[in-house]
């Protein structure tokens, strides 16, 4: 029998090789991986596998929620936002096409419910969460090394609150998301050295309003 | 790479921006409440319901909608007069049609009878017309021959009549009423010929001096042989003689 296509008979010994190179526990790992990363997911949830949306829901709720958390300062609103957010990738499945990442398209509706959320109660801005800073100041012990630390963190939590909305947005992306640059750019749909200086400016915003506080309770 | 990422983002800060950094990095986020995984899946299976209970309502929601389209909205009062209008004149317009059409079939129906009836009107009057023609009444005769100038169609059978009662009738008058009318229908050319031949038949001075007057009036030239037959017969009338003679002269 001779191969039509020499590529083809290439490829087609790689594929034998790899086969049989693996193990067998090795090879269901990689075909179950496959079938279970974010995109094929949610593809198969647009195409009407509507339970698995559970696994998502697993994977990024934890990190959706931060997002929000760091961007309202409110957990119990955060937690509803979360809500609405997984809510939304159900009703507008249809626009995920797939040729991006999952995060990317999430974080767009992320970014979207909150924006409602803010134009629809003007009055909501950034509070720090009172009740939970002072249940983990509670909860530390209560040496004083530790207890300036915690001050300085609950400071720094007021800076944040006190930065410009986009500002806190690039810096909760980028440090408590943990995204690249390049992720950034793709979903506020600019350039990355547009989000390069943007995270620095944003960073000397919050150093000046640090700074702020700091004299403040020195005074 | 992320340990790239931020080489890149500290090259860029004072110390002071390098100290907030790391300390936003110390920044604890609280873990959500376990309420927000039951809400979540909550939310998931009516989410769900909703989906499988709309892929089976496909055909109410058709039939509703076909409902909401039937169910009367005074808002559409304008809507539904035109709609009423509208096919009213399509109905007037389609049975107008059709009532053109039909009575048009009508027309051409009794147009067909009216010609049947006419036909059949002709065939009764060429009928009586040959009874009559041997009816034994000589008045009776005459009435036949009159007829024929009202048929409009006279076919064989009649001109075989009238030139046999032409030739062979005992009444004069019959046969010259006859030749009056032959003489009319002259454009056959049986009837010529049997003119031309009814000369040598023909007893009666009267009836000849009329024949003569007939093939003149008709310019029948073929009559000359006739005629000079007709010159050459025993006991002929001189006036006829003479009469016959002119003829031949104005013919050839």
């Amino acid at each position: 029998m001779g191969w039509p296509n020499k590529n083809l008979q290439y490829f087609c010994n790689l594929s034998i090789f790899v086969k049989f190179s693996l193990s067998n526990n090795q090879k269901h790992l990689i075909f179950s991986l496959e079938a279970l990363t974010d995109n094929t997911l949610m593809l198969g949830v647009k195409a009407g596998q509507l339970d698995k949306m559970g696994l998502l829901f697993e994977r990024y709720h934890r990190v959706l929620f931060a997002f929000l958390y760091h961007s309202t300062g409110q957990a119990a609103q955060s937690e509803d936002l979360v809500q609405t957010v997984f809510y939304r990738m159900l009703k507008y499945r249809h626009t995920f096409l797939g040729n991006g990442e999952f995060r990317t398209w999430m974080y767009h509706l992320a970014r979207n419910v909150l924006n409602d959320s803010i134009r629809k109660n003007h009055r909501m801005v950034y509070q720090a969460d009172v009740t939970l800073m002072s249940e983990k100041t509670v909860s530390t012990p209560a040496a004083d090394i530790q207890l300036e630390k915690s001050q300085a963190i609950e400071m720094l939590h007021t800076a944040l609150a006190k930065l410009s909305s986009d500002h806190r947005e690039v810096l909760v992306l980028s440090r408590f998301q943990e995204l690249s640059y390049q992720e950034i750019a793709e979903i506020l749909q600019t350039s990355e050295g547009n989000i390069k200086v943007k995270v620095h400016r944003a960073m000397k915003e919050l150093k000046h309003i640090y700074l702020k506080l700091e004299d403040g309770t020195r005074q | 790479m992320e340990q790239d990422n931020k080489d890149n983002i500290n090259a860029h800060f004072d110390d002071d921006e390098k100290q907030l950094w790391e300390a936003l990095g110390k920044i604890v986020t609280p873990p959500p409440s376990t309420e927000v995984k039951t809400r979540f899946y909550a939310m998931l299976d009516t989410y769900i319901n909703e989906v499988e209970s709309q892929k089976t309502t496909v055909f109410e929601q058709s039939l509703h909608y076909l409902k909401s389209i039937f169910t009367y909205k005074p808002a559409y009062n304008w809507a539904y007069a035109m709609v009423l209008i509208s096919i009213g004149s399509l109905i007037g317009y389609f049975s107008g049609n059709m009532i053109g059409k039909f009575s048009n079939n009508q027309a051409i129906n009794s147009q067909a009878d009216v010609k049947k009836l006419a036909s059949e009107v002709q065939e009764m009057k060429q009928i009586m017309m040959l009874s009559m023609l041997e009816n034994p009444m000589a008045t009776e005769r005459l009435k036949a021959v009159s007829y024929t100038q009202e048929l409009n169609n006279v076919d064989d059978q009649v001109i075989d009549a009238l030139l046999t009662t032409l030739n062979f009738d005992q009444n004069e008058n019959v046969r010259l009423v006859t030749l009056e009318a032959l003489i009319q229908l002259a454009n056959n050319p049986k009837v010529r010929e049997g003119l031309v031949q009814s000369l040598l038949k023909q007893e009666s001075p009267l009836m000849q001096v009329a024949l003569a007057d007939a093939m003149v009036k008709l310019q029948e030239k073929r009559s000359v042989k006739q005629f000079k037959k007709l010159l050459q017969k025993e006991n002929l009338n001189e006036a006829v003689k003479g009469k016959i003679e002119k003829t031949i002269k104005v013919l050839s």
